[in-house]
């Protein structure tokens, strides 16, 4: 049974918020799942007392635990790929000509993650 | 997902309750399609020639054809007080003539009085307004903080003013004071007609305290009665009283705002200068002010070595690392990150106050 990393949307009309789950692919998007490692906030929000108003969205994540259910073959949705490419542990799906991203506080994640590619998928 | 329609909601009902039955002209449609009248004796005067378009209306033209909404009878009362009053609001406050009659006025001067205590609304001796801080006084409050340097504690132990509010008072004054810069529009008719109605305490001296700065919240376990056996020897202090009554319960020295206070107190009772005395307070309130900024600075500084900002074109993705692995025994630990399984939300749990009855600091 493929083991897949995904979203599971809680919140409510109009106010998305997801676990970030490690879950088996034919189980329902809400039932308890192997493992949360995470959650996403999709709604973007200004800092407080930050005149410039830009925007940022909130990600919690164990890193730890999401490079190993890569490492043993889970696969990661679209959108969960490219939030794990976002602290380096998987090469950006879809990259965009001239707008990498690039963490900025911590990069030891990513120069891990180049030397350790990920596995082959089980 | 949450009903939409509330059915066997009772408000719908009391709103229909409430409207009274629609007058005649109400119900009649709007100017706009109502047929034109006629000027009289257009023809008579042949000098005359008004253009139509212009002479015709006389009344202002209204867009909208569906029908004025009912009124309530309270509206229609209200409006019927303000009528027969006119005469007797239109009069300024404070003149003379209200002055001899009591309650004339709907919008009083503030009595000011030795209670520290008002009456906006004469017709209401129910409502009684504590005083607010005065312009002024806010200025001054922000001068002293954020110009002179003062320490939060000491500006709040100087003029009586509750340490929050001071901090309140700042952050609103930095607010204005920002607006004023970006040139945004101010509500300043609605502060004046605020500072008419309500009493106003501009700090000066001989005001007295502005509020009690160092007042205690009682905690619930303070208040049983209690008996705890212990040796006449033995020096027992109000540390101790605290912990018969809670491992948690703090006493009261450290539970007070303003603990120096107690310090300050102290050396004046001891016959210590009260100007070194004062300065030793300030000093040490600036300390522990100063701590305080260290603690705040060091566990925001924690949670920047746990998080990695990723800046893509459109948003700052802030990635926080936690661990998956502390959920509790059962998996459901209330500090565990994510939605909880199993578990109903808030909304829908019984028995469960929805709305916050404070506001944290």
């Amino acid at each position: 049974m493929v083991v897949k990393i995904r979203l599971a949307r809680f919140g409510r009309t109009n106010k998305p918020f997801y676990n970030i789950v490690v879950a088996h692919a034919r189980t329902a998007r809400n039932s308890r799942p192997l493992e949360v490692l995470g959650t996403y906030d999709p709604i973007p929000k200004p800092d407080p007392y930050d005149p410039s108003g830009r925007l940022h969205k909130d990600i919690k994540l164990d890193i730890t635990r999401a490079k190993y259910w890569i490492g043993v073959g889970a696969q990661p949705t679209d959108t969960v790929w490219r939030l794990l490419s976002y602290v380096g542990i998987l090469p950006p799906k879809y990259p965009r000509a001239g707008s990498t991203p690039a963490a900025t506080a911590s990069t030891a994640s990513q120069q891990q993650q180049q030397q350790q590619p990920p596995s082959s998928q089980a | 997902m949450p009903p939409r329609l509330p059915c066997s909601s009772p408000q719908p009902q009391l709103l229909l309750n409430s409207l009274e039955q629609a007058s005649a002209s109400a119900v009649a449609p709007s100017v706009a399609l109502t047929p034109l009248r006629r000027r009289p004796s257009a023809s008579s005067s042949p000098s005359a020639s008004p253009s139509p378009a212009s002479a015709s209306w006389t009344t202002p033209r209204c867009f909208s054809t569906t029908p004025a909404r009912p009124e309530t009878k309270l509206r229609r009362e209200f409006k019927e007080w303000l009528k027969k009053n006119e005469p007797v609001i239109r009069r300024p406050a404070g003149e003379v003539g209200s002055q001899a009659k009591p309650g004339g006025t709907y919008v009083t001067k503030f009595h000011y009085g030795s209670d520290g205590k008002s009456n906006p609304f004469p017709n209401n001796p129910y409502f009684v307004s504590q005083p607010v801080l005065s312009e002024r006084a806010r200025n001054w409050i922000w001068y002293q903080v954020m110009v002179r340097g003062q320490p939060l504690k000491a500006v709040s132990a100087q003029h009586g003013v509750d340490v929050r509010r001071v901090a309140a008072v700042v952050r609103m004054m930095e607010i204005e004071k920002r607006w004023e810069k970006e040139n945004k529009p101010m509500a300043t008719p609605y502060a004046r007609a605020l500072k008419q109605m309500l009493p106003m305490a501009d700090l000066a001296p001989n005001e007295g305290p502005f509020e009690p700065i160092n007042d205690i919240h009682v905690h619930s376990y303070t208040m049983q009665q209690l008996f705890v056996p212990t040796s006449e020897s033995r020096q027992f202090t109000r540390a101790d009283a605290a912990k018969a009554f809670g491992e948690h319960i703090l006493p009261p020295d450290e539970r007070m705002r303003i603990p120096e206070l107690v310090d300050y107190e102290r050396d004046i009772a001891k016959g210590v200068d009260p100007d070194a005395a004062r300065d030793k307070f300030v000093k040490a309130t600036a300390e522990s002010e100063k701590a305080l900024a260290a603690k705040l600075r060091a566990a925001e500084q924690k949670a920047e070595e746990r998080r990695i900002r990723v800046q893509t074109d459109r948003f700052e993705f802030r990635i926080e690392k936690i661990n998956s692995e502390e959920v509790g025994p059962k998996g459901r630990a209330r500090n565990a990150v994510g939605w909880r399984y199993g578990v109903p939300h808030m909304d829908r749990r019984r028995g469960e106050h929805k709305i916050p009855t404070s506001v944290g600091m």
